[in-house]
């Protein structure tokens, strides 16, 4: 009983840290869209800030720069249990157009933290960010919390 | 006492290092930290065809995506004789000036959201939401459109899309001037905002200020007015303020939304029929070409081997911005959430700034051919 009322509280209340590590800031501002009145996200119970040691989910957009090879690193061990990463765009997934001779990524994220989704696009729209957080985050924070337990 | 901001901060939404040089809640002095966003667009230009290029020019910066794009492809038709057919010059301009306006809804926003007023911050995306929708129309996409070939653009724009955009204009129109006076003679926006992180005309020509932060500052100067579309068919001034505070940086945008409305609608009003785009030979040379961006001049620098990009060179109107934000308009801020305030009101776009070079002096060497 008490593990479902955990469940509860942790469906329902979602904080998000937004990890640019080295994109082109384009599904940043589709972040930053996500706030405005039409797609309202913190009308779901997802409140986003950039505070990593408070967040549920770290939104990881952008390949992964040569600056934040180790801070991603850092970033992830911040974060409290439970946490999962949810990668936005097609940088973290394979680079995109950076990855490749004379670029200095080092695409893919989960070469250094454990990804839980990925949504592609470039940038992805932000109801299709919208649908993929709502869908796969409120469950897999919660099953990650059982998990751990 | 050193205060670090960022990377990872909440009124920042790109990774940058802000070091604070405060005493008690006084910041004296402030330093930048980049290189977070470094991905050698540059390098990985060099060698291949434009096509390939044009593609990579586009992912330098999200928010002014579209003007990249623009000045990408001018600089390889200044280079070959080409020149886009009229229809293609005003879509162009159509598109770059809904870029512009998504663009400064977004800074204001932004800056709302570092001086914590939350329902302006709600406003201006509402606001900015109707220009993203009329990007959409016109050309499918609402961040990287893929819009700019070199002779002229990718598709065809039809009556009813031209109309629908006019509908979008009215209803960004039909409340701008509301929250413009909300924001204007609100006492205590304005307390936050006047006299704060101020920056004169000298220190702004010593920094290099460009776009709207420049012209807040007393610099007349807007690249539109020696565009060649601009200069023979549409006409508009540039809107310029004294103050240089934070007050005349986020007014200077709000003046300047009612003149790219204007400026839309004249391209509409006059568009010409005829074709979108040219065909033409790539001609090998050097070239460069100056736009205004949304935060102004953005200089791209190529040479070419026919198809092939040789070399390049480009130059974001953010890297000055930042630095006279950081030299002059942080200098003698009163408290640390005015400082973060100020460096929002610059209207900072760290993924533009990010491009390296390395120079040995002594051998008189250099990465990069074009500095």
């Amino acid at each position: 009983m008490f593990k479902s009322l955990k469940d509860i509280v942790r469906k329902s209340s979602i904080h998000v840290c937004i990890v640019n590590c080295g994109g082109c800031n384009g599904c940043d501002v589709e972040l930053v869209a996500l706030y405005s009145p039409r797609y309202d996200i913190e009308q779901y119970g997802i409140y986003i800030h950039n505070n990593p040691r408070e967040a549920d989910v770290i939104l990881v957009t952008g390949a992964v720069t040569e600056q934040w090879v180790d801070k991603i690193k850092r970033i992830y061990i911040k974060a409290p249990e439970p946490k999962i990463v949810l990668c936005v765009g097609n940088c973290p997934i394979s680079g995109d157009v950076f990855n490749q001779e004379g670029g200095t990524v080092h695409a893919p994220v989960s070469d250094f933290i454990p990804v839980a989704a990925e949504v592609s696009g470039c940038p992805p729209r932000p109801s299709e960010i919208l649908n993929a957080v709502l869908t796969i985050v409120p469950n897999a924070i919660a099953s990650r919390g059982r998990e751990k337990k | 006492m050193i205060l670090p901001i960022g990377p990872i901060h909440p009124g920042l939404k790109e990774p940058l290092r802000l070091k604070l040089k405060t005493q008690g809640e006084k910041v004296l002095d402030a330093e930048i930290d980049y290189g977070y966003v470094h991905r050698g667009i540059e390098k990985i230009m060099e060698g291949k065809p434009w096509q390939k290029c044009i593609y990579l020019a586009e992912r330098v910066c999200g928010i002014c995506s579209y003007e990249h794009t623009q000045t990408f492809a001018e600089t390889i038709e200044k280079i070959s004789n080409i020149r886009a057919p009229l229809r293609a010059q005003f879509l162009r301009i159509i598109t770059a000036e809904l870029d512009r306006l998504q663009s400064h809804y977004l800074a204001n926003s932004t800056y709302f959201k570092a001086m914590e007023h939350e329902t302006m911050f709600m406003y201006m995306l509402s606001q900015r939401e109707y220009a993203m929708d009329a990007i959409e129309l016109l050309t499918g996409n609402r961040v990287n459109m893929g819009w700019n070939v070199v002779g002229g653009v990718r598709m065809d724009a039809k009556e009813v899309h031209l109309n629908q955009i006019l509908e979008k204009l009215k209803e960004i129109e039909k409340n701008h001037d509301r929250y413009v006076g909300m924001f204007e003679n609100g006492p205590l926006v304005g307390l936050r905002s006047k006299k704060v992180g101020r920056m004169t005309k000298e220190e702004a020509l010593k920094g290099r200020a460009v776009g709207p932060i420049g012209r807040a500052s007393g610099l007349k100067h807007d690249l539109r007015e020696s565009h060649h579309t601009y200069k023979d068919n549409l006409e508009f001034k540039p809107v310029w303020r004294k103050e240089g505070d934070n007050f005349a940086r986020t007014m200077n945008r709000f003046n300047e939304i009612p003149q790219i409305i204007d400026l839309i609608r004249q391209a509409i009003d006059n568009i010409p029929k005829g074709p979108i785009r040219v065909d033409g030979k790539i001609g090998s040379g050097y070239g460069e070409w100056r736009n205004e961006a949304p935060r102004g001049e953005v200089l791209y620098m190529i040479e070419t081997n026919e198809n092939l990009i040789k070399s390049i060179s480009i130059r974001t109107p953010s890297i000055m911005n930042i630095d006279s934000c950081a030299k002059y308009m942080l200098k003698d801020v009163a408290t640390v959430s005015d400082a973060v305030a100020t460096y929002a009101t610059s209207d900072p776009c760290i993924a533009c700034a990010e491009r390296v070079a390395i120079l040995d002096v002594d051998k008189g060497q250099s990465t990069r051919k074009f500095i």
